[in-house]
């Protein structure tokens, strides 16, 4: 009598028992599923952003009207309130800053359609406004033509930088500096193609035409719009002094008083990584909670499932004992049932979590990971919950009495 | 010749407590039963003949007394060495069969090698042998609902056979069959008897007691009577 047996017993019984092993099953497998569907899922999520944000680089800062993650209703009302910032505010903090040159702002509006002379584009085109420093700060690389220029701007120049999905979308090929592409009625000229990028949390940057700022406020902005500054420092050791320094400009530029709080967010890669990891430490608590009850339900139908297979076979056991089966390979042959029929649901769990999480992926654009720690820790879970959960009914099929185990009918 | 003495009971009492009553199952019983003795335990319902066969088996341990197992002492036994000692040394046969609904005949017949330790072929081997020796051989892939009240009695008797055991212990193994089948069956006892097993038959019907060599009459927790049977016959 070894482990292996007691094993190979164990799936005899699974298949003996059908019913009662699909219900034990399913409800392992769905709390597996949570906890384990939470965990790579979040992992998956922050190895992207992180991938993303380091994008940013390090010396760069953010002036924005609200954070760009927000949780919670009291700070949406106090967010709401703020005054929006607009282009005069950016082009006053720009003299005002003479730490760094490199001063960028933008904004973003939703999907638009871009026609050539050919085609229109589907509705769902990211048109940015942009400066010439935008190009500078977010590294953006150009495979073709140039980027916006300070001129364009001053002259303000129908002009445009435009995506490659953009452009495979409407027009044949991708030799197209110089054309005109409409947006919304206006006309731009093709002065330059992004380097292809990819996708971020299912936003292809390749799908976007960035056009001078001041034309996209007027012809595409309406009031409600407020713009985001990026601001580079010119290193590392200059980062605090000119985060000082703006803030110093921004309050004078808002007409702040000494003992207002900032009516502007400031963000760096660390504050927006921190509102991240909370965000998705919130995710892993939320799947964590959700897992852990449904566990917790899971293991409390277990324990009565296995009472009433203890009950259903108290002849067996009998017989057993009768035989020569001693108490504690009793109580071991109940315990590894209930552990192994837990582990072959905590498997079925993950494979359905790692089937979500693949499709997940798909439609995010995300990189599938195989988070070998969820995986373990998964096991580890359906285990322990199988020895917790088994160890009752299994201790009382121990200690029956073998005469009346065997007269009971 | 006196043959090799197995079970030697002296004076053993089992007593149940049933509220703040006392309740004497077994009063002061002595017995003693020899290597290759074929033995009917018989009584009523109520007689102790239950109690007595429990504690035969190592299923129970007297209240009081001496039992001494093939020289070991039983009433100290701890409930592992009466696992042990009933896997090594105890076939039991009982009125159900108690076979294992969902497992074939050969399964069925190694359950007590699988606690004994034995290897998975080796013990498959023997319990094969076992169940020719009981003459079923062509259905050792059978279940039990496959086979004839008969035939799983037989299972149940391999069963009891297959780890050579000093004693077979039949409680009523005819219970559940009828006539014919269990003159068959009785006939397989004879049988195992002439090949040198030890069998205590518990019954409390007078015809299936007849089979055995010596029969043991109780009453009241006590022996009444134990005589040869004079109309024993081999078969």
């Amino acid at each position: 009598m070894n482990i292996f047996e007691s094993v190979l017993m164990a799936f005899g019984s699974i298949r003996e028992h059908k019913l009662r092993s699909f219900l034990i099953l399913l409800s392992i497998s769905i709390g597996v599923f949570a906890i384990f569907g939470a965990g790579t899922f979040v992992t998956a999520i922050d190895n992207t952003v992180q991938n993303e944000m380091s994008a940013l680089g390090d010396n760069t800062f953010q002036i924005k009207r609200m954070p760009s993650i927000q949780m919670g209703r009291m700070s949406r009302r106090k967010y709401w309130r703020r005054p929006r910032i607009n282009f005069k505010q950016v082009e006053e903090l720009k003299q005002r800053v003479n730490l760094t040159p490199f001063i960028s702002t933008s904004a973003e509006g939703g999907g638009e359609i871009i026609k050539s002379r050919y085609i229109s584009s589907d509705p769902n085109v990211s048109l940015v406004g942009a400066d010439d420093i935008y190009f500078v700060n977010y590294n953006y690389d150009l495979q073709d033509g140039r980027a916006i220029s300070s001129a364009d701007i001053e002259y303000k120049r129908n002009v445009a930088v435009v995506g490659t999905d953009v452009i495979k979308k409407i027009f044949p090929n991708l030799n197209v500096i110089g054309e005109t592409i409409t947006i919304k009625n206006q006309q731009f000229e093709i002065i330059g193609i992004l380097k292809e990028k990819g996708a971020v949390l299912g936003n292809s940057q390749d799908n976007q035409v960035i056009i001078p700022i001041n034309l996209y406020l007027k012809y595409y902005a309406d009031w409600r719009l407020s713009l985001n500054v990026t601001i580079k420092a010119s290193d590392k050791v200059n980062l605090d002094k000119t985060i000082d320094q703006t803030i110093g400009a921004m309050r004078i530029i808002r007409n702040l008083k000494p003992w207002e709080d900032n009516d502007f967010e400031l963000e760096t890669n660390d504050t927006i990584s921190e509102q991240f990891s909370g965000l998705t430490s919130f995710l892993t608590v939320f799947g964590m909670l959700i897992g852990i009850f449904t566990l917790v339900a899971a293991g409390i139908g277990i324990t009565n499932i296995m009472l009433i297979t203890v009950k259903e076979r108290t002849k067996e056991i009998g017989l057993r004992m009768a035989v020569g089966a001693k108490r504690k390979w009793i109580l071991l042959q109940f315990i590894i049932e209930t552990i192994t029929i837990c582990q072959v649901g905590g498997v079925i769990g993950i494979l359905i979590g790692l089937l979500v999480v693949w499709i997940a992926t798909i439609f995010t654009g995300m990189t599938l990971i195989i988070p070998i720690d969820w995986i373990s820790i998964s096991i580890i879970i359906a285990t322990v919950l199988g020895l917790v959960s088994g160890f009752y009914p299994a201790y009382k099929a121990s200690k029956l009495d073998p005469i009346e185990a065997l007269r009971y009918e | 010749m006196e043959s090799k003495t197995v079970i030697d009971i002296e004076n053993i009492s089992k007593i149940y407590e049933m509220g703040t009553q006392q309740v004497f199952a077994l009063r002061d019983v002595s017995l003693k039963i020899g290597e290759n003795e074929y033995v009917a335990l018989m009584g009523p319902s109520g007689s102790g003949k239950s109690t007595l066969m429990n504690i035969l088996g190592c299923l129970d341990t007297p209240t009081d007394g001496k039992y001494l197992f093939k020289d070991e002492n039983v009433k100290e036994m701890t409930d592992n060495d009466l696992a042990e000692i009933r896997n090594r040394e105890i076939g039991f046969v009982f009125q159900t069969f108690n076979l294992l609904p969902r497992a074939n005949a050969v399964k069925n017949v190694e359950l007590p090698l699988v606690y004994s330790g034995m290897s998975p072929s080796k013990r498959e081997e023997l319990a094969e042998q076992t169940l020719i020796n009981v003459g079923l051989g062509d259905r050792m892939d059978h279940k039990p609902n496959e086979l004839s009240g008969g035939q799983r009695q037989r299972v149940a008797i391999a069963r009891a056979l297959v780890t050579n055991p000093a004693i077979i212990l039949a409680d009523e193994p005819t219970g559940n069959l009828d006539t014919k089948t269990g003159d068959e069956i009785m006939i397989l006892f004879n049988k195992l008897w002439q090949n040198g097993n030890t069998i205590i038959l518990v019954t409390h019907e007078e015809e299936v007691a007849m089979h055995a060599k010596r029969i043991i009459r109780m009453r009241d927790g006590l022996i009444e009577s134990d005589t040869e049977n004079p109309h024993f016959k081999v078969k």
